[in-house]
């Protein structure tokens, strides 16, 4: 009797060991959860599945397409709390390497390029490179804050957010940038009916970001830092490099983000565009079992995170909950996902 | 008067207290002295009421008591004035003076004003210059003690224990504190002074308790005995250990420091040490030398003086680039500064070797996995998996796995810091063959190491270290036990 009970509890401390080895078994579980209900909402129908079926679809394909801005940004966000550091100014960021893709690319009299006599797609890729070597700039300047200057990471991106977003207000008030229509077609370009562009460049991302993760010196060094910052810089790691380094690489991920959204709906609202950003990286960061202590983190986590939070916001709306009390839910859903975590972990 | 009688204390199988049976009386400093492990820190705690004895008994003025609590203890008048000190940096003094039984007025607000007046009365009894308003932060390590000290006598301590306080001063501030202690003295407090260095013992104490491997070994008066019998006292008879032995081929010069000076850790640091040689730095805790050697290892800078390596001069300025001019450094406190918990074993093992392996950034795992699985041999790590976590392996392979990773990258100089800590006796006789091994290969190896035996039996010559300074060399007759303590302590090399 006595030694059965001993076996059986065995069985079950195993399990939660192997659970705990393998995070993303729980978030994997709740995600799946929560899209079984939501399939459940849409009202589920055998008899006609065609149909059926293509309304779940379409359905998933604007859930994704509206998150791949902020999902883009949430897997550069996992790097950065990875170190233990955070970015708060990422949605600063996207204003202001939007404003730099708008102005380069006007059709109207104040485009940069179009004066220059430069348009069409040549136009386009100058925009998209130089936006991204802005966002670089942008991000390694907040690197070198944290780094060189021993500034904390919350504090010098505070800053950061403060002045990106300010600066890009005051130069751009009263200049409404016209964005050529051909642009439109990177976030917008239809294939059999359906917009996924921004989707696909998520996925790409995310996979590149995963396999630098798992694979490369940097990705892993990344860990290292955030795992044990002394005894990586005692193990011949330049800690100092990879950080900044992961604020260079999220200021290029938000240049992308930035370029998607001005992409996707040919304007940007400098004022309100991107604000709260952060939060929704963040939080999917750490639903994704990212710790906001450093060390632990993964790119798929995030990815999954990043869905968790999408789908509900999807079955709220669903569910006709009241906009503002949506919030709450959010909230609910990242502090529940922490504490699961730690359960599993004791 | 407090009288300890038969105090026995053990932590598991480990027996740290042997039937130890000390006195101190009011109105005179002893000193405790002893190895370290030897027990001293134990034996306080016991007084203190941080730790529980097995048996024994305490009596203050033969009464007897019982700490169960450091309150309790304190409540008793026994103050245990720590190394790490208890003040709060961005309070004035005079409000750190009554941290946790703050005075209050009738309507609950603080009592600012008397407290600062009690305050400065103590000064004035204690003959202390010293502005009850100023801030702690600004007040050097000497005030800060002596502010504690008096914290201590407003809570009419009758005993105070200092565990090593002159550590980290500097020479004035030490006579200070000095000053201090006598004051005490005179109106009647006891003083128990653990301390390593023996010329202070000689200085401020007129008692001396000496403890070794758990047991009292010799007490009594200062004036008796000179430094050196001290010093025979704590390590017991000066017996050389056995040295192990290897065929030598010193080779050329690999790493050379002239007058190597760091802002506050070491000072005119000047060495050399050779391909194929073993060279030992000991000395007490806070030395200096790892200090010393991390900013060898660029993990800090020096302020002035100069480094050669292989007969360059070079200016380390990171970790990453000490790597690459073939410079190890396996760190102390494997825990803090050696294992990094989230990741597995092979990543432990091969996280030096990442970028000299890499190829265009991407890591090469199968390399890794070779090399690891070869050294797994060659140092008889105990694992299941290359996958699990570091910390489900024992002490003695995690140091293994650390030294692992640096072997990988096969550095020209290698620096080992304290290499056997928290490692079982089996696994330091292993870790002490790879060592031998390397050196035989024509590694140039320094071992830094606190113990006298492991640096006697390891090393061809070694240098002792002395509040930041080398305080001398010692090498074939001269390296025992007995000289590596009378240097460590502050002895100067007697002239031959």
């Amino acid at each position: 009797m006595q030694a059965a009970k001993g076996k059986k509890k065995n069985v079950v401390s195993r399990l939660m060991e192997a659970r705990a080895a393998d995070s993303h078994v729980g978030i994997a579980l709740v995600l799946l959860l929560l899209i079984v209900l939501q399939t459940l909402v849409l009202g589920f129908d055998f008899g006609s599945f065609g149909q059926w079926f293509s309304a779940w679809f379409r359905n998933w394909i604007n859930i994704l397409r509206n998150n791949a801005g902020v999902g883009i940004v949430a897997l550069g966000m996992t790097f950065v709390i990875i170190t233990g550091g955070i970015d708060l100014a990422v949605g600063s960021t996207l204003v202001a390497t939007g404003a730099v893709i708008m102005t380069l690319i006007d059709t109207g009299a104040g485009g940069v390029l179009g004066l220059l006599g430069i348009t069409g797609v040549p136009a386009y890729v100058m925009a998209i490179v130089l936006a991204l070597v802005m966002g670089y700039v942008l991000g390694t300047g907040i690197g070198l804050l944290i780094t060189k200057g021993r500034i904390a990471p919350f504090i010098a991106t505070l800053g950061a957010m403060k002045i990106f977003r300010s600066v890009t207000q005051h130069f751009m008030q009263g200049y409404n940038p016209r964005v050529p229509r051909d642009f439109l077609q990177i976030s917008n370009l239809q294939i059999g009916g359906l917009m996924f562009m921004p989707i696909v460049y998520w996925a790409i991302i995310a996979i590149v970001l995963h396999y630098i993760s798992k694979r490369t010196t940097f990705g892993r060094q990344v860990i290292a830092v955030g795992s044990n910052e002394r005894a990586a810089q005692l193990s011949g790691v330049n800690v100092n490099r990879v950080k900044t380094r992961v604020y260079s690489l999220m200021g290029v991920l938000v240049s992308i983000a930035a370029i998607v959204q001005v992409a996707r709906i040919g304007s940007m609202d400098y004022a309100n565009a991107g604000s709260g950003m952060e939060m929704d990286a963040i939080a999917a960061t750490v639903v994704g079992g990212t710790s906001m202590a450093g060390g632990r983190g993964t790119i798929l986590g995030t990815f999954m995170g990043m869905l968790i939070i999408a789908v509900m916001n999807n079955l709220l709306n669903l569910f006709g909950v009241p906009p503002f009390l949506r919030e709450a839910f959010k909230g609910l859903i990242v502090v529940l996902a922490v504490l699961l975590q730690r359960k599993q972990r004791t | 008067m407090i009288e300890m009688k038969s105090i026995t204390k053990s932590f598991g199988t480990n027996v740290v207290l042997k039937d130890v049976s000390i006195t101190i009386k009011g109105g005179e400093i002893c000193a405790l002295i002893g190895e370290n492990g030897a027990g001293k820190s134990t034996l306080m705690n016991i007084l203190g009421g941080v730790h529980q004895m097995d048996s024994g008994e305490i009596f203050i003025d033969s009464q007897r008591v019982r700490f169960d609590t450091p309150a309790q203890s304190l409540g008793a008048g026994i103050a245990f004035i720590h190394q790490e000190l208890n003040l709060i940096n961005d309070l004035p003094i005079f409000e750190n003076m009554f941290v946790g039984r703050e005075l209050k007025d009738k309507r609950g607000r603080l009592d600012l004003t008397s407290m600062f007046k009690a305050t400065e009365d103590i000064f004035e009894r204690m003959d202390i210059k010293l502005d009850p308003g100023t801030m702690v932060r600004d007040l050097d390590a000497s005030y800060k003690q002596i502010v504690e000290i008096c914290r201590a006598i407003m809570m009419d301590a009758s005993v105070i224990i200092m565990d090593e306080p002159t550590t980290s001063l500097t020479e004035p501030e030490i006579k200070r504190v000095f000053h201090m202690m006598r004051t005490l003295r005179d109106q009647g407090v006891g003083i128990i002074f653990i301390s390593h260095k023996l010329g202070e013992v000689m200085e401020v104490c007129q008692r001396y308790v000496v403890l070794r491997d758990g047991k009292l070994v010799a007490e009594g008066d200062v004036a008796d005995v000179t430094t050196d019998d001290l010093t025979r006292f704590m390590v017991g008879h000066a017996i050389r250990i056995e040295k192990l032995t290897r065929t030598q081929r010193i080779g050329q010069e690999i790493l050379r420091l002239e007058n190597f000076t760091h802002a506050r850790s070491f000072r005119e640091i000047s060495l050399s040490v050779r391909e194929g040689e073993i060279l030992g730095v000991t000395g007490l805790l806070g030395d200096g030398r790892s200090a010393l050697f991390q900013t060898v290892f660029g993990a800090d800078r020096a302020l002035s003086g100069k480094m050669f390596l292989g007969g360059e001069e070079v200016k380390v300025t990171s970790t990453e680039q000490a790597l690459q001019m073939g410079i190890g450094y396996l760190p102390r406190n494997r825990k803090e500064n050696g294992i990094l918990k989230d990741m597995n074993v092979l990543e432990n093992a091969s996280i030096v070797t990442w970028p000299l392996f890499a190829k265009r950034g991407v890591i090469d795992t199968d390399r890794h996995g070779k090399v690891f699985k070869s050294q797994q041999r060659e140092l008889d790590i105990t694992l299941q998996s290359f996958k699990d976590a570091i910390n489900t392996l024992s002490g003695g392979n995690q140091q293994k796995v650390v030294l692992a990773k640096w072997l990988a990258a096969n550095p020209r100089l290698l620096i080992l810091d304290n290499p056997t800590q928290g490692v079982d006796v089996g696994a330091k006789e292993e870790i002490y063959e790879i060592i031998l091994k390397l050196a035989e290969e024509g590694m140039a190896v320094v071992v830094l190491s606190s113990e006298a035996q492991e640096i006697i039996r390891l090393c061809d010559r070694a240098l002792v270290m002395y509040h930041g300074q080398i305080q001398g060399e010692v090498l074939d007759t001269t390296m025992t036990e007995h000289e590596i303590m009378r240097l460590a302590t502050g002895g100067i090399v007697e002239a031959v």
